[in-house]
Order: structure tokens, then sequence, then C-alpha cells
């Protein structure tokens, strides 16, 4: 054992702790006599009148306007009829004569009741009737005193002014979700970002709630007001979207199914981004009816799908301008040599067809890529090899995400002699190399991947980030916060086969014989390129494809041909050729953009 | 070891003292947390941190206290190394860093830090004893064990634990043996540092600045209540209505209006004791703290009938420490003392903290049953 371990002298000072733990509580003792005993009546009457009640106020949701500032949506004042219930003594009585007035079955009163319960703290209101008409909201304000636990709140609500338009970029907002609620600690009846933008940016637009302490008497009136902590609003959001080249593209669109893309080249800003068909975000902010709902998840065109960034297409003749790439980089393509076209292309028993029956003739590079003669790409896609050729599809975003700040984007698919002995378990067919060099069979891409791919011909190989979001603004200081663009990638593309493939874009919009003719305007020099994928893989002569079997129409271009200042690429389902029902939607968005050149940025 | 006679010896009194005072917590808990559904999740943790508690309590008597002493250190070393993680990997919570993630568990290791040191300067004093009392330089080395614990839990920042951490320090080296001088020099030291901290501005706003708002509020409140009714000031002026409108009797289990209409914020923790008063008057508050009171006592005389200087200054580490909690977390509710945000041994909901009070508990009672014991 230790030396000198006797205790002796610790014990000797015990008592002076015991003293002390005596003494600490004693004092406490003493103070709880004085607080319970002396001054218990005034802090009974205290807590009487102690009804301090915590009102959430909720903050107004951020503005999202387009890149001039035209808000795209608003927040629209409503007022919701809610109860607490801790405020009704009589509880079932409250529930009859709230029903009576506002004609709600008391059942469903119950039931909001009941949904609540789980979730609630104590003295949260909980909504009966959303969006009340002012004539309930009246009644249930002059009958105050009669119904016990019934009040009005205040509500912003959502309203989409365009309805349909840019909905799928917009979203759309919705209640709470148990998931978020839990997640973010959002109380009940908070409306947050569910789709779209909205989502993406709901940290930013949703702000901060305030409170206001008040003091309310026995029936949970507002007896006085005790403060308040002024809600946060949320930030007002620019879009690099314009409205006008929106709604160009929305109504060249029409009622066809298909998406549009366009966008500033040298940024990566999207100005525009169109799904057809589209659906009401306003049918959201108020809890969709389950009726609306399924009516949007059964409609065979799904309007709930964003096609410019969710939906997959094989890109058909588009795809030739990385074949032609391919071939020229590698030297395979000499662009003089020529050749012969006579509608079709015998390989083995099987015979491969030209969209023109007749047979293109003898044919150089330039006018196969400006006519898009299929003959010319099966021969070249068979001298470079499918492999290569994926390798350029790669290097041009195909197969990649574009990672445009929009939830649940579709990366597509280029095959690969490995991938498809992995997928299938068959080799590759020369058969395949054909097809697939002029953008059909197994390839799929996505409009804004073709719209990429068409804005990194006109940069000279610049990837951006496609991007939405150009600044936000803060409504009480008004500090603006500008985002710059994001060049994430470069990739290199010899000079001299980027020119001639250029020059062969700009005669399929200038030259006679160009498949993309429709969409010249007299705003612009446009270069671009059609395509049409095949919905079924061979036509049976002779009949005519209607609806469903018809062909999805592509077109991708840039304008002004010197100097782009926009890349679009435009996708119709089943819209047939690509030069009669694409292009003309691709004339329309660059008419639009051009006529207000350089869009002035409000600040 | 485990024969009847051990079993027979055991301080039944105290036990059942300290089951009565963890009841009594458990009830007011579940009138705390009771929603329109039942009882609330809450309370069922409760119930399963007390019985685990009461197992730790158990265990902590089997083997002899000097074995615990033993290890003192070790559990030292660790606890710094949890404050540590707390500090690089914890969770966020109310404006600070206190938890540790242990599967769905959340760990507060300040907490466990306060027996650790308690325990290590329970070990310090009696391998180190002095003649005539500790002189200053005799303190370096205590002082240094406390002082990186303190830094750690004051960079969370928890400043309730950080000044709890440092009284209960203080009293174990009044226990260990200061000399007179020494306490002279300390309070004069403290007294410069105190003036130099509110007469000179640039050091006083420094140090002021380096508080967190609710810090910052907590004290501003304590001083002026009605300086911020909304904010930090009500949560001690409710505690008090809370504690006042119980009056003699009491307004009956889960009829506290101040607590059941949530009033009262963190009512099943830091202010566990408001419900209990609410509810159960002065009769109920006045009974609890006697309860604390004779086991408080109890361990003094734990101490005192100690046949070591290692059992006596454990015991009465461990007897201070909890009666600074007692003292600080009640005078809180009552308005006493700022809020600093300390739990009610036994009674306040937690994990943690429960069961680190139990350990504690467990080891005071390992020493008074071996008092009769012989070790050589």
């Amino acid at each position: 054992m230790y030396q000198q371990d006797s205790p002796a002298a610790i014990q000797g000072r015990l008592p002076l702790l015991a003293a002390f733990i005596l003494f600490v509580l004693l004092v406490l003792f003493v103070r709880l006599w004085y607080l319970q005993a002396v001054k218990g009546d005034y802090y009974q009457e205290q807590a009487e009148n102690n009804r301090i009640r915590s009102v959430k106020l909720r903050p107004p949701r951020g503005i999202i306007y387009d890149r001039t500032g035209r808000p795209l949506v608003e927040n629209v004042l409503t007022f919701d009829i809610s109860l607490v219930p801790e405020d009704a003594p009589d509880l079932d009585a409250a529930i009859e004569k709230l029903s009576a007035i506002v004609k709600i079955n008391p059942d469903a009163i119950r039931w909001a009741l009941e949904d609540a319960a789980f979730v609630r703290s104590k003295y949260d209101p909980i909504k009966i009737q959303e969006e009340a008409p002012w004539d309930k909201v009246a009644v249930v304000e002059a009958h105050q005193d009669n119904l016990p636990g019934a009040i009005i709140e205040p509500e912003h609500r959502r309203h989409y002014p365009y309805a349909g338009l840019a909905s799928h970029q917009l979203g759309y907002i919705g209640k709470v979700t148990p998931a978020q609620r839990k997640r973010e600690q959002a109380d009940l009846g908070l409306l947050t970002g569910q789709s779209g933008l909205e989502k993406i940016y709901d940290k930013l637009l949703k702000g901060t709630a305030g409170r206001r302490m008040i003091q309310v008497n026995a029936a949970g009136r507002k007896v006085k007001d005790l403060g308040i902590e002024e809600p946060k609003p949320g930030m007002d959001i620019y879009l690099t979207i314009d409205l006008d080249v929106q709604k160009a593209a929305e109504e060249a669109l029409g009622d066809r199914a298909g998406a549009v893309v366009a966008m500033d080249p040298n940024s990566g800003e999207i100005l525009a981004l169109a799904s057809h068909p589209t659906y009401d975000p306003n049918l959201f902010p108020r809890g969709i009816s389950p009726k609306d709902w399924k009516r949007l998840m059964n409609e065979p065109t799904h309007p709930l799908y964003n096609r410019a960034i969710q939906s997959v297409y094989p890109p058909g003749s588009i795809f030739k301008i990385i074949t032609s790439l391919a071939g020229l980089e590698s030297g395979v393509i000499n662009p003089d040599e020529k050749v012969t076209c006579r509608g079709s292309l015998k390989s083995g028993r099987r015979s491969f067809r030209c969209w023109k029956k007749g047979g293109h003739g003898s044919v150089s590079f330039h006018q196969a890529l400006v006519e898009s003669c299929d003959v010319y790409f099966y021969t070249m896609g068979a001298r470079i090899g499918f492999d290569r050729i994926a390798e350029y599809a790669k290097q041009l975003g195909f197969g990649s995400l574009t990672g445009i700040p929009l939830p649940d984007e579709k990366q597509g698919l280029v095959p690969t002699t490995e991938w498809k002995k992995k997928r299938t378990g068959e080799p590759w067919y020369p058969g395949d190399t054909y097809i697939n060099s002029i953008g059909q069979g197994f390839l799929q891409v996505s409009p804004i991947q073709a719209c990429q791919m068409i804005s990194l011909v006109a940069n000279g190989g610049h990837f951006y980030r496609p991007m939405l979001l150009k600044q936000t603004r803060n409504r009480e200081t008004g500090e603006v916060n500008v985002f710059s663009s994001n060049h994430t990638n470069r990739t290199t593309l010899d000079p001299a086969a980027l020119q001639k493939v250029r020059d062969a874009l700009a005669g399929v919009v200038a030259e006679p014989g160009g498949t993309g003719q429709r969409a010249a305007t007299p705003f612009a020099t446009v270069a671009g390129k059609t395509g049409t994928s095949q919905v079924i893989a061979q036509k049976i002569a002779g009949q005519k494809l209607v609806g469903k079997q018809r062909d999805h129409a592509w077109f991708v271009a840039y304008a002004p041909v010197d100097k782009p200042k926009i890349a679009v690429a435009v996708l119709v389902e089943h819209g047939g050729q690509g030069g009669a029902a694409a292009a003309p939607v691709a004339k329309k968005v660059i008419e639009e953009f051009m006529k207000n050149a350089d869009p002035k940025m409000v600040r | 070891m485990l024969t009847r006679r051990w079993f027979a010896n055991l301080p039944w009194g105290m036990v059942g003292l300290i089951c009565a005072i963890a009841l009594i917590g458990l009830a007011a808990v579940y009138s705390a947390t009771y929603t329109s559904r039942g009882p609330g999740p809450l309370y069922y943790k409760q119930l399963v941190w007390i019985s685990l508690g009461l197992i730790v309590m158990f265990l902590a008597i089997i083997p002899d206290y000097h074995t615990v002493g033993r290890y003192a250190y070790v559990l030292y070393a660790l606890s710094l190394v949890l404050l540590f993680l707390v500090m690089v990997m914890g969770k966020t919570g109310m404006g600070a860093q206190r938890w540790l993630a242990v599967g769905p568990f959340a760990f507060q290791p300040s907490e466990f830090a306060k027996l650790a040191l308690t325990l290590a300067l329970a070990r310090f004093f009696a391998e180190d004893p002095k003649q005539g009392g500790y002189e200053l330089k005799d303190l370096a080395i205590p002082g240094l064990m406390v002082l990186v614990p303190l830094v750690l839990v004051l960079r969370q920042p928890d400043l309730g634990t950080a000044i709890m951490l440092l009284l209960t320090s203080s009293l174990i080296v009044m226990l260990a043996g200061i000399r007179f001088r020494s306490v002279l020099i300390l309070l004069v030291a403290g007294a410069v540092v105190a003036a130099l901290v509110f007469a000179v501005s640039p050091v006083r706003e420094k140090l002021w600045g380096s508080l967190k708002p609710y810090q910052q509020n907590r004290i501003k409140a304590f001083i002026d209540p009605s300086s911020d009714p909304l904010g930090t000031g009500y949560h001690a002026n409710q505690s008090k209505i809370a504690v006042g409108s119980g009056q003699i009797t009491g307004k009956g289990f889960r009829k506290g209006t101040q607590s059941q209409m949530a009033f009262l914020p963190e009512h099943h923790t830091d202010f566990i004791f408001s419900v209990i008063s609410e509810e159960h008057g002065f009769l109920g508050s006045a009974f609890v703290i006697i309860l604390y009171l004779v086991l408080l006592l109890t361990g003094v005389d734990t101490a005192r009938n100690a046949k070591d200087r290692m059992g006596a200054l454990m015991a009465g580490g461990i007897v201070s420490m909890i009666a600074l909690y007692v003292f600080i977390n009640v005078g809180m509710t009552v308005g006493l003392v700022p809020v600093v945000g300390v739990p009610l041994p036994l009674v306040s909901y937690g994990g943690t903290s429960i069961i680190t009070t139990f350990l504690a508990l467990g080891i005071l009672l390992n020493i008074k049953a071996r008092r009769f014991m012989l070790f050589y």
C-alpha cells in the first residue's frame, strides 16, 4: 500500500462537505418554499394567464423569374380554415358547429385531426379547408366566439401563371412528405418543392420561418401581441431561360409530343427547355386530387416526364456528325473520295437501305452529310469501325450525364462491341456497324445531350455544365449573387475536320438538296443536321406508317454560323422526317432568339 | 466473491434510495412526454436507460474499488479521446457539438468525462499525499488534468459542463487538502482576472465575443430576465411560473398546465424538476430534495468510513459531483442560477447521464460495502 495511506486528514474535512451539502440544499428548500408557498398564488395566477402561444409565420417563397426579370411563378395570398383542438373544450360540439358553417362532413374533420395527431405538436393548427372561399372565411371570422378553436390562417400559395409553360423545369410544390418532415424538421402543412427547380433550389426559395408570440384567452383568441420574429422571405431566383424563346419553342411544338433544348454554346446557359405534353403545376400546391394524379400517371403520353432530359431516343442521322468527325480525324474519310449510292447497300444476304429510294448517285463527303446519304455512312462506318466511332460519341458527351441541375437525368447509351457481347451474348455483326453508324440500332440519346453535342461542334469542344440558375436576389437586402458558367471540360477536336463538318452543316440548311432547308431564316445563318430515328426497324415496302409507328424527328442546329450564339436540339416523337417536322421548330426558336439577340439582364 | 454474505452486506438502504429517486424521475418523464396517443417513446427509452443503469451499478460493485482506481487514468484518457472525437465528428444539436453517434444512439462524452475526471483526480491525490496540504506547485499536474477536458468541453461549446468540471474539481482539491495560502493566492489571482475581464474593455469584449450568441443571451437574461421574455429569459420565467404555480400540493400527475402545454421547453431533460414541482407542489419537490439530501449525506458517511485515502477521495468526489449537479440544476429551475443546461442526476431524461450517474453510485456503494473489509 501507499505510504501515509491514512484517510484521517481527508475525513477530517468531510464534515465541511456535509455542511456544504446541507447548506446548498437548504437554500433550494427555502427557495422552493418561497416560490411555491409564499408566492404560490401569484404564480398560480401567472400560469392561469399564461396562455402564450407561438404562432409560426411562414415566409413567402422566392419568386422564379426568367432571365429578363419576368416572373414565371407567383405567390398568392390565400386563407385556410384550421382548427386547434386544444382550444375547444368540447371538441365534438366544436366539430359539429364548424362542419355546419363550412359545410364539411364532420367525419372529414375528424379524419384530418386523426391524421395529424401523430405528427403535430400541441397547439399546432390543423387545416380543415385550404384556400377557403371568401364567404366561408368571413363566416368563420364573424362567428369566432361560437367556434372555439377555429382559426383563419393566411398562407402564400404558389401560382404558375403560364400553367404548363416550362412546367418540367419549374416543377411544383406540395405538402412535405413524412420523410422530409423528419429530415428537415419542417412543420406540418409546409409546402416544399417536390419536383424540378422548385425541388432542386428549395433551400434558396423557402426562406426562414418566423414566429409571433401572442397571449390568448381560454378560447384561444388573441388578447395581446407580445413580440414578433419576422420571417425571412426566400431568395428570388433568375433563370437563364428566356420566356420568349421558351414560348416560341412550346408553340412550335404545339400539341405534338417532344422536346426542345436551346442553350448558349458559349456558357451552357439554357435559354429554353421544353417538354411536351406539359402538365399544370397549379394542380399540386393544394395537394393534387387522387383523380388528377391518376389521370397524369395513366396518360399514355406521360406528361410528367421531362422528355428533354429523361427520355432517350436513337439519334438517327444527327449521329452522322459524330461518324464524320471520327472518319475525318482518323483519316479514314477522304473528303474528295466519292461513294456511289444506289439506294441500298448489300452485305451478305441483307440489304441496307438509304432513306432516298432512288439513291444519291456518286457523293463526296460534303454532299453525303448535306443530303444525309445513308449508304455513304454505312460504307465509312464499316471502314472506321464502330468502337472508334463510339469513342468519339463518348468524347462528345453521349452516354454520360450533362449535369443539368434537374432531377433524374438519363444518361442514354453508346454501344460498343464489348457491350453487345456482355449484354446479349451475341457478337457484333457488320450490320450493327452499319445501322449504328447512321444513328439507329442501340444508340440512345436524350435531347439535352443532342443539344450539348451540337453546342460542342459550335464552340469547338468546350463543355459547359448546362445551367439554369443565372442569379439569386435577396428580397430584403437587394443583394444579388450572379452565378458564372461552369466550364467543365475541353475535348480536342481536329480543327480541319471540324471545319469540314461545320461547312456541311451550314450546307444542310443553305444548299439545294440539303435536308434541313426548312430551318433557314432571314434572321441568321443556320447550321444544322436532321435526324429521323426509326421506331420500326425495317419498313414494309409501300406501307405508310401511322401514329405510334412513325419515326421520331430530330433536328440539331446552331446559329449564326460564323459566331454561334445559340445551339438548339429538337425532338418530335413520331413526327416523321426530321427535316419536315423538327427543322421548322428549330427555326422558330432561333428566330425568336435572334430578334432580341442581346438579352439584357435585369438586376 | 458473490457469496450470500457479500450480498447481505450490500447497503440496501442506499440502493432503495437510489431506486426511489430514479422512479420519481421516470414518472416525471412519463408525464412530460405523454402524448394524446399514450406514453411517448422517450418514456420507454428512459425505462431502458434506467434498467441498464441499474445493471451497470451492480456490476460496478463487484470489483474491488482499488481496481477501479487502477483504471482511473485509462478511463480518463478514454474520455479525452471521446471528447476529441466529438470535436472531429460529433453530431450537432442546439448549436453545439456534444453527441457521438453510436449506431442509433447518441452518446454524450462530456457526461462521461465528469466521472472519469473525478476518479482520476481521486487517484492522483490518493497516491500523492502531502503533509499539511498541497501547495500551488503540487497542483500543476492535477490542474492540467482538469484543463484538458475543460478546454475540449468549452470548444463544443458546453459552458454548463465546463463549469461543472471546474466546480467539482475544486471541491475535490479542497477535500484532498490545500494550504490556506494557496487558496488565498488562487482567490486573488481569480479576482485579478475577473477584474481584468470586467474593467479592461478590450479583454472583456474579446471574451464576450468568444461566447456563442445563445450563451450571451442566457447570461444577459439571468442578469435581467425581463430583457428578453420571449427568448432565453423565457425558459427561466416559464420554469419559475411552473414551480410557483404548483403551490403546496401541486396540480396533480399529468395535470401541470405549464409542462403539459409545452410552455416549458426541454421539460423532460434539463427542466424535469419543474414538472415535478408543478405537478406535486412543495410537498413533492421538497420530498425529492430530502431524498437527495439523505443520499448525499450517506455518501459523505461512506467517505468517512472508508479505509484509505483512495476510498475517501473517490466517495467524496462522487458525492461532490452529484451534489453540485443537483444544486445547479434545481437552482436553474427555480431561478437561482443561470440556465446552463446540466441534467438532474437520476431524473433528467438522457442515456449517458443516467448510466454515468448509476456507475458513479455503483462505485460509491462499492466503497461502502467494503468499509469493514481488510485489504492487506
